[in-house]
């Protein structure tokens, strides 16, 4: 901590050294005790009787299920939200058009709603006393307590983030380079993968991996959807919630441990797309100024 | 209230920003720093305010050591480049700013304060946006009100930081204006950083020109303007022309043809500088003449810039009164010669 | 004025259409069957659902937390931004990134881990216990779990803020006579307050949706530590989607409001700052 330095201030903006120590002293305590301590327990308690137990619990049948499941649903719901958020994206930041506000604020919606709600909406869509429930039954098809109803829910809760990092970026672009390629005659298509594509791929990036991690974690509104059934449809954070319940302590965190590497690589990666669109905008105003 | 800078030396990293400034500024004038971004001036600026602590030397005002005095309580006006007025308070609220953060045993009453912020807000004539906030106010309008808040304490000394640099010229040059009028009207000392030659000479009563961390040259705008005592200060304030020169007997010669007397020492290399309105055209050679060829003719509103390919040189620029160019009938690719009114000569090193 | 200004640019109806299918079928279907499905109560039996003392218990339970995890979010997110902005220690890239975890990690997990560490025999657990502090399985446990959960919030819309706050406002203030003290209060807070209130919204709003991190540390004793989230749950395991759904409308309702009112307060920010 002797390291405490100033970054690039006079001594007349800033607080005496007492008053730095004091608050980051603080900040630190609070970040080590709500951030770091859940995540070292994690790790702590799924490795406490060795990587023996450790191994195995990740190798039962269940657990492979589980994560081949939350794969399968964030393979479906990331792609489907990855084109949502660029079409919307393109007709919002693009195009001037009546209402514009009021539909940001629809897609912005999802994150508004409470995960249970969320799950509840389909119950009562697809369920057995739902709008469809009695026509899917008629046709054999199961949505709820099945795989369609997990992936559903999925990507309700996932639905804005691809869009939500798109909208402003490509606002700030504005679109006289879309407006260049086509006086140079290339076609819509061309223009949106040789030009706007390029630009945003940082952008969409960072949405994918938010949305992805999100997707692959989502509890509350996968809960309500699944049924709960063992090697059928129990998402990973679902069996974690089983094991835990379960008294199976060492199983619970050692599934946990999983999604906490998730999380771990999730901000590294996020970290990195952050980091590079930094040096990409230093560039971009380097240039400008010579 | 006078202040004495001795001795001024601030580095940041390996960069030196001051060296070793040594300067005083008379009580009620009106000081300019004036020199090329990164020389220092806005250090200097700030060291004197004590938003900058110097690494070596002292800051005296009337006398007193005021080196360590917190800028709280150095009572300076400052007026910030880019206004910096505190958006989430009205007008009148900004001006009353440094009333209110008084203790409470020197601190005016609501009334006084009121009195006192008025009367700021006349001086500045925007008495009228006194319930407006910064956001609509226009750039003068916002560096006006930065003035008066920066008044509003009684400053011993009022210290401006490119106060014109982010308005545009029309603007500019009306503020400038009334600064100067503002100044001769409330006669407290005042430094102003600027890296506009033409503001420093229209409004300073006295201007420093500052390069790389020192002090080039201080004097009165015609002092400066008229005997440049560095060729940075040549170059800073005004266009130029440059000549390869030698020195013979007390001659600075370019290409065989006696300009003008020196009394520098013989020399092979020397430069010569010669302003561009300082040079006439003539058809037939004089003693002192250089030959060229006429290149290119702009007309500039009131002045004509003629552009004079001299063989082993840059294109020389001449600038001449409308009148003048009409009298000659110069034409582009006519041979002409000149003749430097005017010059100054400074040994090669 | 027309629906849409003209624009050289193709692709509009394709977008826009695509995009208003996919919010339909995904969003706006699915809530408004929630919205018709609670038209099968009348006025009467809803608000004899929505207000059962159980229920209010749990409403009371979740806005009590939700509202102590954002106010503990205003003061530890504002403390975090500034020392992340302001001050310079080691491995603070490191640190700034973390504070995103709580986003990242799966609620689940969070919340078996808050609740194996402030359970009587965790580490934080047996250091409060002599102290008489019990946490796990108490409304305190339900406030730890939000707090955590909804951390990142205040720090991050805070953060942007003060980074571009001038150094020269300060500067400023300090030669007008300001005291630190009286700059921070006078200049600064002010100057951070829409961003603190936005950030303070959002995760209130956060808070009260959550399910996944309160329910493991949470108790869930009826009348004491149940949040609306289980309410709604509990209802449908009992098979009862019209009381669940009566629950899930007064959610949706805050919900919405609560989204309405940090797009205002957004505005206002903006406003503020002198960029609109």
């Amino acid at each position: 901590m002797a390291t405490i330095a100033l970054t690039q201030r006079s001594i007349v903006t800033t607080e005496v050294p007492w008053v730095r120590y004091t608050l980051t002293t603080l900040a630190l305590l609070l970040i080590g005790l709500f951030l770091v301590l859940p995540l070292f327990t994690v790790f702590y308690e799924a490795l406490k009787k060795g990587w023996g137990l450790y191994l195995t619990a990740l190798v039962e049948p269940d657990a492979l299920s589980a994560i081949k499941l939350t794969l399968t649903a964030a393979a479906i719901a990331v792609p489907l939200n990855l084109v949502f958020g660029v079409a919307a994206a393109w007709a919002i930041a693009k195009f001037d058009f009546r209402g514009k506000s009021v539909l940001i604020t629809l897609i912005d919606l999802p994150f508004a709603v409470s995960p249970v709600v969320a799950g509840l909406i389909y119950v009562l869509m697809f369920g057995a006393q739902g709008w469809w429930g009695p026509w899917l039954m008629d046709h054999d098809i199961k949505v709820i307590f099945a795989i369609p109803g997990i992936v559903l829910a999925t990507v309700f809760v996932t639905f804005p983030f691809v869009a939500r990092e798109l909208i402003p970026l490509m606002e700030a672009q504005g679109s006289e380079e879309e407006q260049a390629a086509m006086t140079l005659g290339a076609s819509g298509w061309q223009t949106f993968w040789r030009v706007t594509l390029p630009n945003i791929k940082w952008g969409l990036l960072y949405g994918v991996i938010l949305a992805n991690a999100r997707a692959m974690g989502e509890f509350g509104a996968v809960s309500v959807v699944s049924g709960h059934i063992r090697g059928e449809t129990n998402t990973l954070p679902l069996h974690v919630e089983i094991l835990y319940n379960e008294y199976n302590f060492v199983g619970a965190f050692a599934c946990a441990s999983l999604l906490a590497l998730l999380a771990l690589v999730t901000l590294a990666a996020k970290s990195l797309v952050e980091w590079r669109t930094e040096q990409l905008a230093a560039a971009a105003r380097r240039d400008a100024v010579e | 209230m006078s202040i004495e800078i001795k001795n001024i030396s601030k580095q940041f990293g390996e960069f030196k920003a001051l060296d070793n400034i040594n300067l005083e500024v008379a009580s009620g004038e009106l000081l300019a720093l004036l020199g090329p971004s990164g020389c220092g001036k806005t250090s200097l600026l700030r060291v004197i305010a004590g938003l900058e602590t110097p690494d070596d030397g002292q800051i005296l005002f009337h006398g007193e050591d005021a080196t360590d005095t917190h800028v709280r309580e150095r009572q300076v006006g400052f007026v910030f480049q880019h206004y910096a007025l505190f958006r989430h308070m009205t007008v009148f609220e900004n001006v009353a700013f440094g009333l209110r953060v008084r203790p409470k045993k020197t601190r005016p009453s609501e009334a006084e304060i009121k009195k006192r912020v008025h009367r700021l807000l006349e001086l500045v004539q925007l008495d009228w946006l006194a319930d407006r906030f910064p956001a609509q106010l226009s750039g003068g309008q916002r560096q006006r009100i930065a003035l008066a808040r920066a008044l509003a304490v009684e400053p011993r000394v009022l210290l401006l930081d490119e106060p014109f640099g982010a308005l545009d010229t029309k603007v500019r040059k009306e503020l400038r204006r009334w600064l100067r009028r503002l100044h001769d009207e409330i006669h407290v000392t005042s430094v102003f950083v600027t890296h506009d030659q033409e503001e420093a000479l229209e409004v300073a009563d006295r201007v420093v020109v500052m390069n790389k961390g020192k002090i080039e040259q201080v004097g009165t705008p015609a002092e400066v303007y008229d005997t440049p005592a560095s060729p940075f200060v040549y170059q800073f304030l005004g266009d130029i022309n440059l000549f390869h020169s030698r020195v013979h007997d007390g001659w600075a010669e370019v290409a065989g043809a006696r300009i003008t007397q020196t009394d520098e020492p013989n020399a092979a290399n020397a430069t010569l500088y010669v302003r561009p309105h300082e040079i006439d055209l003539s058809r037939v050679a004089a003693g002192s003449s250089i030959a060229g060829v006429v290149s290119h003719i702009r007309l500039l509103g009131s002045t004509v810039r003629l552009e004079v390919e001299v063989a082993e040189h840059d294109a020389v620029e001449v600038e001449l009164t409308r009148e003048r160019y009409a009298e000659g009938d110069w034409k582009v690719g006519e041979a002409v010669w000149l003749n430097p009114r005017e010059a100054k000569v400074y040994l090669a090193g | 004025m027309a629906f849409k200004k003209h624009s050289v640019l193709p692709g509009f109806n394709l977008s826009l259409g695509y995009t208003l299918l996919y919010l339909t079928i995904i969003v706006l279907l699915p809530l408004s069957a929630l919205l018709l499905k609670s038209s099968g109560l009348t006025a009467h039996a809803f608000w004899a659902v929505v207000t059962e003392p159980r229920v209010l218990a749990s409403y009371r339970v979740t806005f009590g937390a939700s509202l102590l995890a954002a106010l503990i979010n205003l003061f530890s997110g504002l403390l975090i931004a500034w020392v992340l902005v302001r001050y310079s220690f080691p491995a603070k890239r490191f640190i700034d990134a973390l504070v995103d975890l709580p986003f990242a990690l799966p609620t689940a997990v969070a919340g078996i881990a808050l609740a194996t560490i402030y359970a009587p025999n965790g580490s934080m657990g047996e250091l409060l216990a002599p102290l008489g502090i019990k946490v796990a399985f108490t409304p305190l446990g339900i406030v730890l779990a939000l707090t955590f959960i909804t951390l990142p919030f205040v720090v991050r819309t805070v953060q942007p803020v003060l980074q571009d706050l001038e150094v020269e406002l300060e500067e400023a203030a300090s030669s007008l006579g300001a005291t630190r003290l009286q700059i921070f209060w006078k200049v600064i807070l002010p100057t951070l307050l829409p961003a603190l209130l936005t950030g303070f919204a959002l995760a209130f709003a956060r808070a009260i949706g959550e399910y996944g991190s309160v329910i493991f540390i949470a108790g869930n004793m009826p009348y004491v530590s149940e949040i609306t989230p289980l309410m709604i749950i509990s209802k449908l395991e009992q098979y009862d989607y019209l009381g669940a759904t009566a629950i899930a409308v007064v959610m949706l309702v805050v919900s919405f409001g609560l989204l309405l009112l940090i797009n205002g307060l957004q505005w206002w920010s903006a406003k503020r700052l002198g960029r609109r």
